[in-house]
């Protein structure tokens, strides 16, 4: 009992031994950080980083929602295209056994009005597998928001790399990145509860309406 | 029946460019020209005739604000109406393009609906239709 109890107390002290060691290192880190004016910047790039999160899950939900939209349609379109071929068939057949009768009876007017219904559903359909791919986009506006920030925070790194280099080594300062255009915020991801702005196309029409638009 | 009007249509998605253009086609608008930023929108204005401009806002070189502002400071163009389509959804966005002179704003995603209200709105507004 004796040797187990003190070998966990050799245990417990190297435990805090190091937790104390690290405890240091963490307190020389951040005041470094702080001589070097580079807390507030690294900081900055970290709050940040729950806003890249949802921007990425904006994306993930964007795309998932175009190619079931696109999947959807293209169903849709295909029943269409299947019934098209089906009338075709039955009609020709028709047609082959009686002509006088086939158009006498109005077949050949009820399937010239169903195949006129049926390409312009088909046109709807369509239209919405084309509107599905604003997506790109949209996605690719949020994509190049994420992309800037880790360019952020790399140069930021690279940064405190430079500075904090032993005085032999020689490291290059890389080139500073392009800015985007700060002012515009694109796509937003995230519009509940944010009254600065529109969630819906009325809204807009709503608010130009107020302005005399 | 086609409608002679001429369009240009200015996004840096050429996705985006190709919508709108198979857009303005299915309502009867089949001549339109595109360019991808500011800058070669407003070199293709001035030195082609256009009627219509549709407009993205957050672009490179040069962006939607800033050629609505040469538009409308251009006695030549200032007369062709900008309809802004943009995801930028912030109300301020919305205030200072109608401050600057836009003929309208949709915020993306939009319906193909939307867009031809508008259109059909601006046209006979400006006296185009």
């Amino acid at each position: 009992m004796e040797t187990s109890d003190s070998t966990q107390g050799a245990g417990e002290a190297e435990s805090a031994d190091v937790h104390h060691k690290i405890g240091q290192l963490t307190r020389q880190l951040h005041d470094t950080l702080r001589e070097l004016g580079m807390a507030e910047k690294l900081r900055g790039s970290a709050e940040e980083l729950p806003d890249a999160k949802s921007r990425l899950s904006y994306i993930a939900k964007l795309t998932g929602e175009a190619a079931e939209k696109v999947l959807n349609r293209v169903d849709q379109a295909k029943n269409q295209h299947d019934y098209i071929a089906a009338e075709t068939h039955r009609v020709k057949a028709l047609m082959i056994q009686d002509p006088v009768a086939a158009v006498a009876k109005g077949h050949i007017m009820n399937f010239l009005m169903d195949m006129e219904q049926s390409s312009q559903q088909i046109d709807q359909h369509l239209t919405e597998i084309m509107m599905a791919q604003d997506f790109h986009d949209l996605t690719g506006q949020v994509i190049a928001r994420v992309v800037n920030l880790a360019t952020t925070i790399e140069d930021q790194l690279v940064g405190l790399l430079i500075q904090t280099a032993p005085p032999h080594t020689q490291i290059a300062k890389p080139a500073p990145s392009v800015e985007g255009h700060p002012t515009l915020q694109g796509p937003v991801v995230n519009p509940e509860g944010n009254t600065e702005v529109v969630t819906s196309q009325s809204e807009v029409d709503d608010l130009l309406a107020s302005l005399g638009f | 029946m086609a409608n002679p009007l001429r369009f240009l249509v200015v996004d840096d998605f050429s996705t985006m460019r190709r919508i709108v253009r198979n857009l303005l086609k299915e309502s009867g608008f089949s001549e339109a020209d595109e360019a991808e930023d500011g800058v070669v929108a407003l070199q293709k204005l001035r030195n082609s005739n256009f009627d219509f401009v549709v407009s993205d806002i957050n672009m490179p070189n040069m962006n939607g604000f800033q050629l609505l502002a040469e538009i409308k400071k251009d006695e030549k163009l200032k007369h062709i109406p900008v309809l802004m389509v943009t995801a930028e959804a912030r109300k301020e966005d919305i205030v200072l393009a109608a401050q600057q002179g836009a003929a309208g704003y949709i915020v993306k995603p939009f319906t193909k609906a939307t867009l031809e209200d508008k259109l059909i709105h601006i046209l006979k507004k400006t006296g185009l239709q």
